[in-house]
Formats: C-alpha cells, sequence, structure tokens
C-alpha cells in the first residue's frame, strides 16, 4: 500500500509541475525585427526611417530606374527597340496595355510604400533632435514630392492635357498608416491638387534645406530647387522654372564634367564596382552590390538584360563630331552605354538638364535671367564637343535636350509637354497615360479608371 | 523543463509495484502451425507484450487478471483465460478489424474506431523510387491528395487531406514522427520548395495513419484541421535476430516530352510572324505602304537568324537542327542499398537501420544522395517500467537546379532557336561561352547570343548544392502505475541544419550577372523539441469499458539562419566566398515559437458495440496576440457495432456493420512566427548606410483559425468480411480565416494577416477492399479508394485574393479558380485574339459577343485546379512464388494553366521563343478559322492571361507495377536464408490525360502557394523509373 501511494504523489507533483511550468514560454519577441514604439522612439529611430524612405524611393520600379524606362518606353517609337522577355514592358512599348500590367502594379505598390515612409517619418518629427528637425522634415518632404511627381505624369491626364483642376490624379495620402479601414480606399486627388502638393512639399523642403558645404547624395535645398524647376517646366510656367534652374546653377554645388562620357563613368574590367555620384549628379539614386536597384543597367544595357535597342534612325539629327554619340555602340545592335556599371548609381537629375531648362524657359519668356539662352545651349554644346552657336531657336534648345538627355527618363513627359506625338500616337493619346492598377481599382472601388481602359 | 525533470527522476525513484503471476503459451496460425508476430494483452488493462518470432510469449501480470485478448494482423482476435502454457491458434480473415490503429497519443483497435483514420503499411511503401515518402502515399488513402511539384529532386509536395481549410494559413497537415511533430519548414533559398520530409527513410516507417477527421484530429487541436499524418518507425522484435538487405537499381526518364519546331519550320514560322507584324503595323497606320512594313520587319528578323545561326547563312538550309527540349533531359540512373537488423528478447528488443540513396536526376545537373541510419531500442527495466529510445540520423546532398522561372533552369532551353548550334563553330565553345568582339570585354561571354541564356552552361559553371544533416530522436519512459492506469513521457527533438552553397561562374554572367563569378551560402539550424507527458486509464467493468488518456504537451522550436553573398573571384578556379573580391552581403536572423497544450481523450464503450469518444485540446502559442492566445478544440463522436446486435448476429451476408458520427472543433496555427505585432524592419538600408522600414501592421486580437467538422461513416463488411467497404461523409466549415488580406496599395501596404473570412469542404470517401480470390497457390486481393471533394470559399469580407495572377481566392469559388479573359480563337477577319467579352448589359444579361480589345473583356471564372475526385486502385496477385502488383492512381476534373505558353505557345508573336509544333496553325489569311491567333513578332497577339493556355488536367497514370519471384522455401534453406525476393518495379509506367504539355501533374515552382495551384510553367515533368531490386532475409 505505501508503494502505490509514492507512484501517486509521483503523478501529483507531476501534474502541479506542467500545470504551472511553461505559461511565460508563450512570450516570444520577435529578434529580427522591433516594435514600431521602439523603431521609432528616438530621433535616431526616425532618421533611420529617413534612410528607409530613402531606400523604398530607390526601389527599382519607383526612382530605381523603373519610373525613367516606363517613360522611355511608353514615350518610345520607333528610335529604339524592345526585345525583352518581360511582356509587361511589351506591352508598355506596344501601346497596348492591359489593366492588369505587372509594371503599372508594381510601380504603384512600391511607389506607395516609398510614400508611406516618408509619412512615417513626418508623423514623428517631434520625436528628432531640435538642430536636425528641418533637414529630416525637408528630405521627407522632398522624397515624397518627388514620388508624386511622377506618378501623377504616369498615372493621369498631362497637366496641358485639358482641365488639371477636373482631371483624376492619384490619391494623395500624407499621414502614415497605422491600420486599415475603409478610410484607407482612398479616392483620386485632381490632378492640380497634386501638383500643388508636390510644390508646395518642394518649396518646403527648400526653405528647410541647406546647401551642405560638400557633395554628397542626400536631397538639399539645391536638389528641391532642382526638382521644382522640372515641375514648373512640366506646368509651362516658365519664369518660375528659369527662376528655379537659375538658382541650382549659381549655387556652385554642381559642376558639369569635363566630357559627356565623364557623366556615365564605366569601367568595363571592372564592370562590378560601385560607381556614386558624378559632380554633375544634383540628385542620383545609389546602387551598391546589396542595396538599391538600377532598373537602367537592366534594361538598356547589354550588361544587363539589353532588351532595349537604339535604331539606325535615331542618330539621323546628330551632328557627326558630336561627342555624346560615343554613348552609343554596336554590339551585334546598337545599345545606350550610358548605364552599363550595374552598380553605378541611377541618375535622376543632372547639372546639364538645369542648364537646358533655364535656357528653355529664358527663351520663351524672352528674359535671360542667369545667362542669355544661347550661351547655356553652347556651355552644353562645347562639352559634347560642338562648336558654339551664334544665336539659338527654340527648335535647337529642345534637339540639344534630347541629344543630352537621350534616354534617361524624359522622353514620354516631353512628348507631353511640347505636344508632339509618339509615332502616331498624338500626345494627349489615353493610350500614353498607364491604367490605374485592376488590383487597385477591385480593392478600393472608390477609384475611377483612366479613359481607355 | 524542470518539472518535467524532477517528475521523470522521481518516477525512476519509485519502486517494484506487486505483480504475482505469470502467464505464458505460443501462438500459431491455426491452418499451418506456423508461429505467428502477435500482441497479447491484459484485456482491460494496457499490460501487453508481443510474441517472439516461434511465436511464444511470458509475462508478469497482476494475479487477478483473467482474460488475455490476442490479436495478430490477419487474424481474428481471441481471448483466452490468463493462465500458463496457453497453446493458441488463430484463425485467418477479418483482417483489418483487429488491425491495431495508431491515433494520438495511443492506439485502437480498428473496430473500435469512431473516427476517421487511414492506415497506409510498410508494403505499400517500401521500395519505391521516390525521394521522399509523401509521395508514395500518392493514390494510397482515400481523401489524400499528394503532388509533387515537378521532377526536380527533393522538390516541394502537396498534400491535402480532405481539401485545402485555409487561405493563407498553412494547408500541409500536421507529420508526427513517433509523437514528435517534425519540423516541416521549406529552407530553400532559391525560390522554390523543397520537402525537408524527404530526410526520412521510408523504408524505416512501419505504418503511416493519417487522421482525418475532427475526432480522430482534435486531440491535435490547434493544429490538427488539414489532418494529422502518424509516421511509425519499425521497432525490433523478440526472438531470433533477422538481418534484412535490400538493394535496387534503375533508371528515370520524363514521363512525357512536348514538340517544339525544327531548324526549318522555326525559321519559315519566324518569317510568317515577321511578315504579320509588318501588315499589322501598316494596319496600325504606322507605314505607308504594307510592303514597305514587310521588308522592314524581313531585314530584321533575317539578321537575327543570323545571329542565332552563329553569324552565318545555316539558317537557310537548315543545316544546324538542335532539340533543346531533349537537352534539359540526362540519363538519370537511381540505386538504393538498405541494410537493418531487428530482434531482442523479452527485456530488450532494437531495431537498426540503414540506408544509401544515389539519385540522378532528369533534369541536366540534378542529383541526390542521402544517407541513413536508424536505432530503435525498448527496454523493459523491470516488471512495471519501460524505457525506450529512438534515433535516426540523415544526410542529404542535393545538387539542385535553378527554380522553374530563371534562365538557368534546363526546361528553359526551350525557348533556344533550332538553328543555334550547341558548339559555336566560331569559338569551338558552347554556344553563349565566348564572344571574341564583345565591346568592352573581348572574348567574354556573349550577351545576345543564343537568343537567351544557354542553360547548359551551368552545368559546368554553376552548382546549387544543399547539405542537410538531421537527427531526430526521442526518449521515453513508460510506467504501468496500477492495473488500470499507465503514465507515458516522452521528450522529443527534431535537428535541422541545412547549408546551402551557390556558385555562378563568370560563363553565366548573362544569367547570374557576376563579370566575375559570385555565390552566396546560407546555413539554417532549426532545433525543434517536444514533450508529451500523459497518463492512460484503462478499466472494464463488466458491461462498461473505459479508455482515457490525458496530460500535457510543449513545444518549442527555434530557427537561426544566416546567408553570405560574395562576387568577383581572381580566377574561375577559385569558388569558395573566401576569395570573392567583394563580399556583397550578408545576413543572419533568428526567430522562435512555442505551444503549450493540455488534452484529455475519454474511450467508453458498451456491451463491446456501443462506443462514444470525447476528447478535448487547450492550446496556446506564441503566434498569437495576449488578446486570443488560448484556443480549446472539443470532439465527440459515437459508433454502433449494428452487426454485434440481435437482428444482425446470423446474417450470412452483413458479417461487421459499424456506423459512426462525429462533430468537432480543429485550428490552424501555421502562420508566420510574430504575425500580430506592430514591426519594422532594419532592412532599408540606402548606399550602405543603416535604415529602416516598417514591416507589418499591428493586429493584437489575431486568433485562431477554427475548423468545424462533422462526419457521418460506416463500415461494412461482407461474406465473412473477405470485403469491406468504409464510407464517409464530411463537412468542414473553416471560420475566422487567417487572411493576408489585400488592401489598397495606397495604404504603403500590399496585404495583413486578419481573421476573416470562412471557407468549406464537403466530401465523399469511400474505400473497398477485397479479397478476390484466395486458393492454396492464387490469391489476388483489390483495393480501391475514392475521394470526392468540394471546396467553397463562403466569404472573403468582399475581397478578392490574388488579382493580377491566374489563381485567386474569390468569393463563391473553391480556392485558386483560374480567373482570366475567356479566349475565343483567331478572328476569322484579320487574325487579333479574340475574347468574349463578358460584361454585364443594363438588362443584366451577360454580353457574350467577341472583341479584339482585352480590355474590353471581363476576366471570368474559367477553371479550377482542384481535382472534382482522386482516386487509386491496387490489385495485387499471388501466385506460388510470383507475385505482380499493380497500382493505378487518378485526379480527375482539375485544370491546368500553361503559364508558358504566353511564350512557348504564343502563336510566334512575343520574340524568338522557340515555339511548340501546334503553333503552326497560326491564322494566315481571312477566313481562317483557327484558336491560334496570327504570328506578328513582337507584337503579343492573344499571349495575356486567358483560356487560350488552361487545359483539363485530368489524368489516370499506372504509378506503379511490380513483379517478383520469392525464391522456393527449399532453396532457402539450403542456404541458410529466410527469404530472397527479387522484383522489377515501374513507377509511373505511363499516364492517360488530354493535357498538351509535359506531365499533368505540376505547380511551377517558384509561385506554389495554397492560391496557386496547378500552374505550368517550364516545369521538368515527372519521372518514369523502371528499377530491378532484390530483398534478402537471413
Amino acid at each position: 500500500m505505501k508503494k502505490f501511494n509514492a507512484k501517486i504523489i509521483v503523478v501529483i507533483a507531476f501534474a502541479a509541475g506542467t500545470m504551472t511550468a511553461c505559461t511565460k514560454e508563450l512570450d516570444r519577441q520577435s529578434f529580427n525585427n522591433v516594435e514600431e514604439d521602439v523603431a521609432l522612439g528616438t530621433s535616431g529611430g526616425v532618421e533611420a526611417a529617413l534612410i528607409g524612405a530613402y531606400s523604398r524611393a530607390g526601389d527599382d520600379n519607383v526612382l530605381g530606374g523603373g519610373f525613367g524606362v516606363i517613360s522611355e518606353l511608353l514615350g518610345g517609337g520607333d528610335e529604339i527597340g524592345w526585345s525583352g522577355t518581360y511582356q509587361g514592358y511589351t506591352q508598355i512599348y506596344n501601346k497596348a496595355i492591359p489593366k492588369n500590367n505587372g509594371f503599372a502594379q508594381d510601380t504603384w505598390t512600391e511607389s506607395y510604400e516609398a510614400i508611406n515612409v516618408a509619412n512615417k517619418v513626418l508623423a514623428n518629427l517631434d520625436k528628432v533632435t531640435e538642430g536636425k528637425k528641418a533637414s529630416i522634415e525637408g528630405q521627407a518632404k522632398f522624397l515624397r514630392a518627388a514620388i508624386y511627381f511622377d506618378l501623377i505624369r504616369l498615372y493621369a491626364k498631362a497637366w496641358n492635357d485639358g482641365s488639371p483642376a477636373s482631371n483624376d490624379g492619384v490619391p494623395l495620402v500624407l499621414t502614415p498608416t497605422d491600420e486599415i479601414t475603409e478610410a484607407n480606399k482612398v479616392p483620386r486627388s485632381k490632378v492640380a491638387e497634386v501638383y500643388a502638393q508636390v510644390i508646395k512639399d518642394l518649396q518646403d523642403a527648400e526653405s528647410l534645406l541647406t546647401i551642405p558645404s560638400s557633395l554628397n547624395f542626400y536631397a538639399c535645398r539645391t536638389t528641391a530647387s532642382a526638382l521644382l524647376a522640372r515641375v514648373y517646366l512640366q506646368q509651362g510656367k516658365y519664369d518660375l522654372a528659369a527662376e528655379e534652374a537659375n538658382k541650382v546653377l549659381t549655387t556652385g554645388k554642381n559642376s558639369l564634367t569635363a566630357t559627356y562620357m565623364d557623366a556615365f563613368p564605366v569601367d568595363y574590367d571592372n564592370s562590378n564596382k560601385v560607381v556614386g555620384n558624378t559632380t554633375e549628379d544634383v540628385l542620383a539614386m545609389q546602387v551598391t552590390a546589396s542595396t538599391g536597384y538600377n532598373d537602367f543597367n537592366t534594361f538598356f544595357s547589354p550588361l544587363g538584360r539589353g532588351d532595349i535597342e537604339v535604331n539606325e534612325k535615331y542618330f539621323d539629327d546628330y551632328e557627326s563630331d558630336d561627342q555624346r554619340l560615343d554613348a552609343y555602340y554596336d554590339d551585334g545592335s546598337i545599345y545606350c552605354g550610358k548605364f552599363d556599371m550595374v552598380y553605378g548609381a541611377v541618375h535622376i537629375i543632372r547639372l546639364a538638364e538645369m542648364y537646358l531648362i533655364r535656357a528653355e524657359a529664358n527663351f520663351r519668356e524672352g528674359t535671360s535671367l542667369g545667362a542669355a539662352p544661347v550661351d547655356d545651349i553652347n556651355v552644353i554644346r562645347a562639352r559634347a564637343g560642338l562648336s558654339g552657336l551664334g544665336s539659338v531657336t527654340l527648335d535647337q534648345i529642345l534637339l540639344e535636350r534630347r541629344h543630352e538627355l537621350a534616354f534617361e527618363g524624359h522622353k514620354l513627359h516631353d512628348v507631353k509637354r511640347l505636344q508632339t506625338a509618339v509615332g502616331t500616337i498624338p500626345w494627349n493619346s489615353p493610350k500614353l497615360v498607364l491604367p490605374i492598377p485592376e488590383r487597385e481599382t477591385k480593392i478600393n472601388p472608390s477609384l475611377t479608371q483612366n479613359e481607355g481602359y | 523543463m524542470t518539472a518535467f525533470l524532477c517528475s521523470v527522476l522521481l518516477f525512476l525513484s519509485v519502486q517494484l509495484p506487486a505483480q504475482n503471476k505469470t502467464v505464458s503459451g505460443r501462438v500459431t496460425d491455426q491452418k499451418d502451425g506456423a508461429p505467428l508476430v502477435a500482441t497479447v494483452t491484459v484485456k482491460g488493462t494496457t499490460i501487453a507484450t508481443t510474441t517472439g518470432a516461434d511465436g511464444s510469449f511470458k509475462m508478469a501480470v497482476p494475479a487477478d487478471a483473467k482474460l488475455l485478448v490476442i490479436t495478430s494482423v490477419g487474424y481474428v482476435q481471441k481471448e483466452v483465460d490468463a493462465i500458463e502454457d496457453l497453446q493458441i491458434t488463430l484463425s485467418a480473415g477479418d483482417n483489418s478489424l483487429s488491425e491495431v490503429v495508431v491515433v494520438g497519443y495511443g492506439t485502437k483497435i480498428k473496430r473500435d474506431l469512431t473516427g476517421s483514420v487511414a492506415k497506409v503499411g510498410a508494403k505499400e511503401l517500401g521500395n519505391t523510387p521516390v525521394t521522399s515518402f509523401e509521395n508514395a502515399l500518392q493514390g494510397r488513402a482515400a481523401g489524400v491528395q499528394v503532388e509533387q511539384q515537378n521532377g526536380k529532386l527533393g522538390q516541394g509536395i502537396k498534400v491535402r487531406v480532405r481539401g485545402s481549410a485555409s487561405v493563407t494559413a498553412g494547408n500541409e497537415p500536421l507529420y508526427v514522427i513517433d509523437g514528435i511533430p517534425v519540423t516541416t519548414t521549406n529552407l530553400s533559398s532559391n525560390g522554390a520548395q523543397t520537402s525537408p520530409l524527404a530526410d526520412i527513410n521510408t523504408n524505416d516507417i512501419e505504418s503511416i495513419e493519417i487522421l482525418k477527421d475532427a475526432s480522430s484530429a482534435a486531440i491535435y487541436g490547434s493544429r490538427g484541421s488539414n489532418g494529422v499524418v502518424l509516421i511509425t518507425t519499425k521497432r525490433g522484435k523478440a526472438g531470433r535476430s533477422k538481418i534484412d538487405f535490400g538493394f535496387y537499381t534503375g533508371s528515370q526518364k520524363p514521363t512525357r516530352h512536348v514538340k517544339f519546331l525544327d531548324a526549318k519550320q522555326y525559321v519559315d514560322f519566324l518569317t510568317q510572324a515577321a511578315v504579320g507584324a509588318g501588315k499589322y503595323e501598316y494596319r496600325l497606320g504606322y507605314w505607308d505602304t504594307e510592303e514597305e512594313g514587310i521588308a522592314d520587319y524581313m531585314d530584321y528578323v533575317e539578321s537575327r537568324f543570323t545571329r542565332y545561326s552563329a553569324g552565318n547563312d545555316d539558317w537557310k538550309t537548315a543545316k544546324v537542327n538542335t532539340n533543346w527540349e531533349k537537352l534539359a533531359f540526362q540519363r538519370a540512373p537511381i540505386t538504393q542499398y538498405d541494410l537493418s537488423m531487428n530482434g531482442g528478447n523479452e527485456k530488450t528488443t532494437f531495431y537498426v537501420g540503414g540506408q544509401y540513396l544515389d539519385q540522378t536526376g532528369i533534369a541536366l545537373a540534378n542529383s541526390l544522395k542521402r544517407y541513413n541510419f536508424r536505432l530503435n531500442v525498448d527496454q523493459k527495466v523491470n516488471g512495471w517500467l519501460t524505457v525506450g529510445a529512438n534515433l535516426s540520423y540523415a544526410r542529404t546532398l542535393n545538387h539542385r537546379v535553378s527554380n522553374d522561372n530563371a534562365f538557368s533552369t534546363p526546361l528553359q532551353m526551350v525557348a533556344l532557336s533550332p538553328i543555334t548550334p550547341v558548339i559555336d563553330p566560331r569559338t569551338g565553345l558552347l554556344s553563349g561561352a565566348s564572344d571574341p568582339d564583345r565591346s568592352g570585354n573581348p572574348g567574354g561571354p556573349n550577351t545576345n547570343y543564343p537568343v537567351y541564356y544557354n542553360g547548359l552552361l551551368n552545368v559546368d559553371n554553376a552548382y546549387y548544392h544543399t547539405y542537410s544533416n538531421r537527427s531526430i530522436g526521442n526518449i521515453y519512459g513508460q510506467a504501468q502505475i496500477s492495473k488500470s492506469l499507465s503514465f507515458r513521457t516522452e521528450l522529443g527533438m527534431d535537428q535541422l541544419n541545412q547549408t546551402e552553397e551557390a556558385y555562378y561562374g563568370p560563363l553565366t554572367e548573362r544569367n547570374a550577372g557576376y563579370p566575375k563569378g559570385g555565390g552566396f551560402t546560407t546555413g539554417d539550424q532549426i532545433f525543434n523539441y517536444t514533450t508529451n507527458n500523459y497518463l492512460r486509464f484503462n478499466k472494464e467493468l463488466d458491461i462498461h469499458s473505459f479508455d482515457i488518456v490525458g496530460g500535457m504537451s510543449y513545444q518549442e522550436s527555434n530557427w537561426f539562419t544566416q546567408r553570405g553573398d560574395a562576387e568577383g573571384f581572381p580566377g574561375p578556379a577559385y569558388k569558395k566566398l573566401t576569395s570573392a573580391g567583394t563580399k556583397s552581403d550578408v545576413r543572419s536572423g533568428e526567430q522562435e515559437y512555442s505551444f503549450l497544450s493540455y488534452f484529455a481523450r475519454a474511450n467508453y464503450k458498451l456491451q463491446d458495440k456501443y462506443l462514444l469518444a470525447l476528447s478535448g485540446r487547450f492550446d496556446a502559442s506564441s503566434r498569437f496576440g495576449p488578446n486570443n492566445r488560448w484556443g480549446f478544440f472539443p470532439a465527440a463522436s459515437l459508433g454502433w457495432i449494428v452487426s454485434d446486435e440481435k437482428f444482425l448476429e446470423n446474417s450470412k451476408t452483413i458479417s461487421f456493420l459499424k456506423l459512426k458520427a462525429s462533430y468537432g472543433l480543429t485550428g490552424n496555427a501555421e502562420i508566420s512566427n510574430y504575425p500580430w505585432q506592430n514591426l519594422w524592419a532594419g532592412n532599408g538600408a540606402y548606399a550602405l548606410i543603416p535604415g529602416q522600414i516598417p514591416f507589418q501592421l499591428y493586429n493584437p486580437d489575431l486568433k485562431w483559425e477554427t475548423t468545424a467538422s462533422m462526419d457521418f461513416g460506416a463500415e461494412i463488411g461482407i461474406l465473412n468480411n473477405r470485403v469491406s467497404f468504409e464510407l464517409d461523409y464530411y463537412i468542414r466549415n473553416t471560420t475566422d480565416l487567417l487572411l493576408n488580406m489585400e488592401v489598397p496599395g495606397s495604404s504603403g501596404y500590399t496585404s495583413q494577416l486578419k481573421n476573416l473570412g470562412k471557407l468549406t469542404n464537403r466530401g465523399f470517401e469511400f474505400t473497398i477492399n477485397s479479397e478476390n480470390i484466395i486458393t492454396r497457390d492464387f490469391r489476388w486481393t483489390t483495393n480501391i479508394n475514392f475521394g470526392l471533394n468540394r471546396n467553397k470559399i463562403t466569404d472573403l469580407n468582399g475581397i478578392e485574393l490574388g488579382v493580377g495572377e491566374y489563381n485567386r481566392a474569390r468569393e463563391g469559388q473553391p480556392l485558386g479558380v483560374f480567373v482570366a479573359r475567356e479566349f475565343a480563337g483567331a478572328d476569322p477577319a484579320n487574325g487579333d485574339a479574340l475574347y468574349i467579352k463578358n460584361t454585364k448589359g443594363a438588362d443584366g444579361k451577360i454580353d457574350r459577343s467577341t472583341t479584339n480589345d482585352y480590355n474590353e473583356a471581363e476576366e471570368v471564372v474559367i477553371g479550377n485546379p482542384n481535382p472534382k475526385f482522386i482516386y487509386g486502385m491496387r490489385n495485387n496477385l499471388v501466385y506460388k512464388n510470383f507475385e505482380l502488383d499493380i497500382f493505378l492512381q487518378g485526379v480527375q476534373g482539375n485544370n491546368i494553366y500553361a503559364s508558358g505558353g504566353q511564350y512557348m505557345s504564343s502563336s510566334g508573336s512575343n520574340g524568338f521563343d522557340n515555339q511548340t509544333v501546334d503553333q503552326l496553325a497560326a491564322w494566315k489569311k481571312p477566313g481562317d478559322i483557327t484558336m491560334v491567333p496570327e504570328a506578328r513578332l513582337f507584337w503579343p497577339n492573344g499571349t495575356d492571361a486567358s483560356s487560350r493556355y488552361l487545359y483539363n488536367g485530368s489524368y489516370l497514370r499506372v504509378k506503379q507495377v511490380t513483379l517478383a519471384y520469392n525464391l522456393p522455401k527449399t532453396l532457402m534453406n539450403k542456404f541458410k536464408m529466410d527469404r530472397v525476393r527479387i522484383y522489377a518495379r515501374a513507377q509511373n509506367l505511363f499516364t492517360i490525360t488530354k493535357y498538351k504539355g509535359w506531365d499533368p501533374e505540376v505547380n511551377a515552382d517558384y509561385q506554389a502557394t495554397n492560391i496557386n495551384q496547378n500552374v505550368d510553367f517550364y516545369s521538368i515533368p515527372q519521372a518514369r523509373t523502371i528499377i530491378f531490386g532484390v530483398n534478402i532475409g537471413l
């Protein structure tokens, strides 16, 4: 009988032991990630989130080249050829885009992902050390504006196409997402509203940011002015465009590289070298082996996929001694060699563009703010190894612009701004506007679809 | 843990209880007196022993033990008085009813089961020439769907028990080996899943039980919704030690091939496509005359032909005609060696097994080697305490190939032009290996020849090796506290260490992007341990019989992972990352989860014919927020053995009839770890400066997904149980779906895990086992199983998952339905692809007219990847020493979306990809009626998602045919051997299907999810294997 009791005791001891042993073992904290209140609890955390906003902005379908490649393909006529296997880009190049086009979708979601990070930063400025606050706020606003500016140009009617005050733009989300409710089904703001927000953010950035004493790759006052110049040019507000471009050109922060090809450094012996900014990059998104993307490299360079070829006829209007022709080579097909470094920074704004904006805007306004149009054009021509002109016409300015900025993502927007055409497709054709992604219109029925889809 | 160890120690200190009577005897076959392996149990207790090889047994039992129950597989159960020197004979028949079935935390006699449990034994599983045991289960159990993604070795396998119960959370069953839940985490980092269960040696498995309904699975509570697969490994038997040696060798081939254009057809067809493009552009107004457009395209296409023909004019004469499809495959031998020993005495039994598998895959450069061993030991310490240990170790080396979506995956070579030679005559090297004129890098790999990267370059210039070391083991102690009460404690661990090493040499630059080579290595270590501690009470009181189990279980799993990437080697001979110039990336991470559970089950039997089972489990997991951490999962079932009632007792036809019904709740917790927390991730670096980005939204209410299941079943035996039927009808309703709810992209997120939505599975299953003919020399048995399941998502809160993909989760439809535009062939007038509008008019009517504007057509449900029913049929014929086993397996009523069709069957409109021969039917002139639109080079014509690429996926396969010969006993005795069996076996011998692609058992590995099913994208087909083998028993 005594032995039997011993066993009973064991069972009870065991049962009692296990019933209380392990409940605390159920509390597990993530090792790899941290809770938001910790992540954004300090000034350092918010600053790190700003870096995160740069990283998302540099995503492949955002400023990591995607915005530019879509502009070149959607705005591309028979001066280029597309032989890639990504059907989504084939559709964009053919101007026959289904609503479920993968690039239209990814560009949308990746853009808003970056915008949300910027919004998180802006909503947590109170945590930021006083001395850094202006810089953090200015940069976050700059990134948000840069992305909205590309979204509004890709997913909506052009500024100069009908009434921007009544044309649908894109959803304007200016606060961070903390939870998902019906309120997240944001309808499209008008084109004019989006432009107004872009300008406001850039003006804020311009006043909040300073000009750094040495070159770096973050947004600064100069960067904000440069993007503003581009926005005003798109709107045809030439006086303001000239004024902003002039600001960039007079700071002396950036300078043209000695030769045209120096602005696109390549090292074929070491083609996986990381290449950062040249003196000419007002804004470039950085790429390293482990961070960032360069979709220009992926699609233009034969060292990438080499899907985009340049056709002979593209070179018809070049002067034969134009050194910018050095950027093209024949490797079975003709390729644009500006983007041959896989880890080369993605050029978003080069200083040369500011000369061209100032020249065009001054010309159209009949002014000579900073310099006479012919002098600005001659700066660009001289760097390309071409002789100076005695005087310029608007066509000459625009031709110079085409040659100088070729394949850098301006094509579609210039077609619309200048009201020309892509082949036989007129500048204001609905075919030159991306569809609102089908996924988005299904999940958020308040989104209207673009004409033609 | 400490409490657990204390209890074990306390246990060991307990002294021997009083047992003062010995029973002994010998069990033999009534017919021929052959000794039988049988289980001898003291009736109404858990005190039991197994007979030795000579059929004898001896054990100590309580003084008041009255009856012994003798059971043996394939024999009628018998009860005898508990005395010494028993001579017990058992008669054959009543095969399955006395069979012991493993259930959670115990075993049951099949006759007494009230739940739905399928059992597959070693005989059916053994020596199947497949890499992973799940594959051997295919078609073997009713309602259990097994599907291997493709024919790559060790690749992911989908197992669905009674359909898919979840949309976002896991849909795979819980795998439990000898009582311990094992790790099934996919550790592959090339985008294609592998099966971690491929580490298990199929020949070590004694039986697999699949718990299908809530009554059997609810004891696994929060993880029972997808069914539970209980794997029991082989154990030693007392008696003479036996040695078994097995060997087989054979070869594998693709089940099917697909025909592509040859050189002449290719040139002609692509020329036709160029003309088509020229004409089309004229139609669009790009050219002033049609001739101009055509001439422009002809120039282009001819220059490309010359390029892809290695820069010469051979394409004009079809001098080179390369069959790239064939080159994707290789000679694929397979060899396996097995050696095992088992035996022991009354106190100690052991099983030792070892295996070596050397398998070459049918996919180019794919191979796998696996080494296993296992040791299972049981020791009766004294009259009341038994301890034991199981330990297995496996090392697997898998030389893998890229995922289906990579240019380097073997089957993407079909895209290369037949006019492209394998060896480039300009260099004498593989095409694509060197371009003497490459600008900037003369002699470097070609950048635009062949049309795509040549996958053959991967064979000698790249590798992707996976090494895994796996130890699964447990120790247990079982104590007989009193006659009717026993206690069992188990501590098990599963340690999985895996290393991957990938290398991409300079010649693979066009595919891998490393001009001077590059690669990565990963390391994963998953340590998963479980302890189970439970009491079992077993008592018979007159007409009442009780079997009660109750206890607790705790599981914890920790996963550490790391990865390093580097690139730029000093020369092609350097391959280890140490030698790389740029160490481009390094990562490490860790995660863990835990489950704490309390469970109980009571079985009550009245008059040996009225059965009742109740079970319940309280479960908590770290995966859920504090708001909803605990869940309760009860189940109840009833059974009635009608054939034991007076009115059926004397029936000549019906020898057994059982009716049963069950209802219960099970859960699903197969989601990521920490899914409810409001998290940021530190992977937001920019230009190497650290940064952080949002990771996931906050949801503290996240809880279990719950499935309520109802099952009605009958088991019928007729003609003295020579023919038996099992029928089951079930309804499974899943609520609070763990759903990756899609959210507006403008929120900055694409999805959030929430408890939202409902789905149901309803189905019907039956199994027939029939002994058709049994004579002295000839025996023919047939087993048939059939499972029909209807899956339907009843509520998704108005959203649709998978928009933009082929498969969707859509309300009112089965999981994964194919949604796309409905294709209507080529417009007879102009060759445009036509789609049926399917738009809803103002009058509510669907507009069935056609349009050539893809956007104008509405996407509709075009097909279903879920089969209407699945089935298996096995016929086993034994004549004297010969045995023929024919096993058929089939899947009926499902669809396949061949998404590779947009490139390979694109009517030559999507570039220079070689085309399947059926594209020759492309539209040519007004009036042509064809389903293949006009060929227009680089003007995709009908290649967007549509029913054009949807196929019937039904198939009937001759899954396995075995012809075996057992050498005569007389000969064996001469050589002092137990048995020698030689056999030939064919796996996937042939397949009947309407599918036009390679193999209908397919799911593109890079995109496979719960929702994305049955998509074919350059997927390697399944293998047809023929082996010759021998088994020798000593």
